[in-house]
């Protein structure tokens, strides 16, 4: 008898030690994933190694940032080992600020109105598909939604650029900042995010007796199964290291509630 | 002039590298045992390794090596006392990292794990000094689990685990633990009164 076939999908190995163990082999190729999590819960190193891990496979890789210049980021991210400058300045690393993007198509406002999310849109795709992007970063999408005014402009954007990238092949890490990670809490700023996305990954910190463990919990990612336990995570020179929580540390942790 | 106790060295001779050791001591001989157990390790198996130090700050661990003119500049130690001192961490010694504190149980695997990676040495071991102490911070549940996982991460990947232990300072749960998933004990913590 010979065994039933399983389909399994493409997989854009991450490289992260222990992420593609959880998602048994990767994100399912070309999807969009949010990635939320309270502040320094590692977030964008996550992104960054994603990158990096990509274009050491000879990806071509993008990172639009909205939270800090990408002279900062890149100095902020030169500490760790697995980065090398050389993949930026060869191309296969693009960052781009937002601020200079919206300068470029004339969008310096407070508020983002269809017509702008729309050309905004086309500016993400159009760089994406020049260059040939296989991983993209935006950090943060929370940052960039605060433009948009609306809830159903917000849903319109995030639905149709995931749409449009994933037609390109394109896998996409979205950040959000969110101010708690506990179980009752939205996964993202808005609300709208956390719907439209493939997969999420929330990273947050425990507290145990004073002291801020760093996590990370998958708790969707659409096309493939995969653990749904929360991860220890360790950010290191040589990138982000996860391992399980310990079961009774995390029966005696307290998730922390930043900014609440 | 300190003296091996050629015994421990006898035993490690049976051990491979994916085994767990329990190695018992007493309150008095502790750094008589440490000693007689890592330094066959390092000069007769030419092992390198991680020497994680939660009794005892890593620099006087490293001194003490020293006044017996042992060398462990190769080893990396993993600190969880000194960031508890005010100006702890302010020391002369490259191969010396600093975990905040006893409890991140976490991290200290995660940090073992990164330095592992780090080191040049083909056989290594990971040398944790104590259950006793981490049994001071942790509760009984969490440190059996840990333990359990500690074993399992380091049999699985072939690196040689010892652990020191005091038994009488360390909770029955833990200890039974031990007994069950250690390979090996090399037993120097009884006390015999004449």
């Amino acid at each position: 008898m010979q065994p039933t076939s399983v389909y399994t999908r493409d997989r854009c190995v991450t490289g992260i030690h222990g992420l593609d163990e959880i998602l048994r082999g990767g994100i399912p190729y070309g999807s969009t994933v949010l990635a939320a999590g309270t502040c320094g819960s590692g977030k964008t190193t996550l992104g960054m190694e994603f990158l990096v891990r990509g274009a050491l496979a000879g990806e071509a890789c993008a990172h639009f940032t909205a939270t800090e210049p990408s002279v900062k980021l890149l100095e902020n991210i030169r500490q760790y080992a697995f980065f090398d400058m050389n993949m930026v300045d060869s191309g296969l690393i693009n960052v781009f600020d937002m601020d200079v993007l919206y300068s470029w198509l004339g969008l310096e406002k407070a508020s983002f109105d269809l017509d702008d999310v729309h050309a905004l849109i086309k500016s993400i795709v159009d760089i994406v598909n020049t260059i040939g992007v296989t991983r993209l970063v935006i950090d943060s999408v929370t940052t960039l939604c605060y433009k948009i005014k609306s809830e159903q402009l917000i849903r319109d954007f995030l639905f149709t650029l995931g749409k449009k990238l994933a037609t390109l092949g394109c896998t996409t890490i979205l950040i959000s900042e969110i101010t708690s990670a506990t179980e009752n809490a939205h996964w993202s700023s808005f609300g709208v995010e956390e719907a439209i996305a493939d997969g999420i990954i929330v990273m947050g910190d425990s507290e145990r007796m004073g002291h801020l463990l760093r996590f990370l919990q998958v708790v969707k990612m659409r096309g493939t199964s995969h653990s749904r336990a929360k991860h220890a995570i360790e950010l290191t020179p040589l990138g982000v290291m996860l391992i399980p929580m310990l079961k009774w540390g995390a029966s005696a942790d307290k998730t922390s509630r930043w900014g609440q | 002039m300190f003296e091996l106790d050629q015994q421990i060295a006898e035993q490690l001779t049976q051990v491979s590298l994916g085994s767990s050791v329990q190695v018992r001591m007493s309150a008095t001989n502790s750094f008589a045992v440490t000693a007689s157990t890592m330094i066959p390790l390092m000069q007769m198996f030419e092992m390198g390794g991680v020497y994680i130090s939660a009794s005892r700050g890593a620099v006087e661990i490293i001194q003490a090596f020293e006044s017996i003119g042992v060398d462990v500049s190769g080893i990396q130690f993993l600190d969880l006392v000194s960031s508890g001192v005010l100006g702890g961490t302010d020391v002369p010694y490259s191969n010396i990292t600093f975990i905040d504190s006893p409890i991140m149980l976490e991290s200290i695997l995660l940090r073992t794990l990164y330095t592992l990676r780090t080191v040049s040495s083909a056989r290594n071991f990971v040398f944790l000094d104590s259950v006793n102490a981490l049994a001071i911070y942790n509760d009984d549940r969490m440190l059996a689990e840990y333990l359990h996982t500690f074993i399992n991460t380091f049999r699985q990947r072939e690196v040689l685990s010892v652990m020191l232990n005091v038994p009488d300072q360390t909770p029955p749960l833990v200890l039974a633990n031990l007994d069950t998933y250690c390979t090996d004990l090399i037993d120097r913590g009884q006390v015999v009164l004449l």
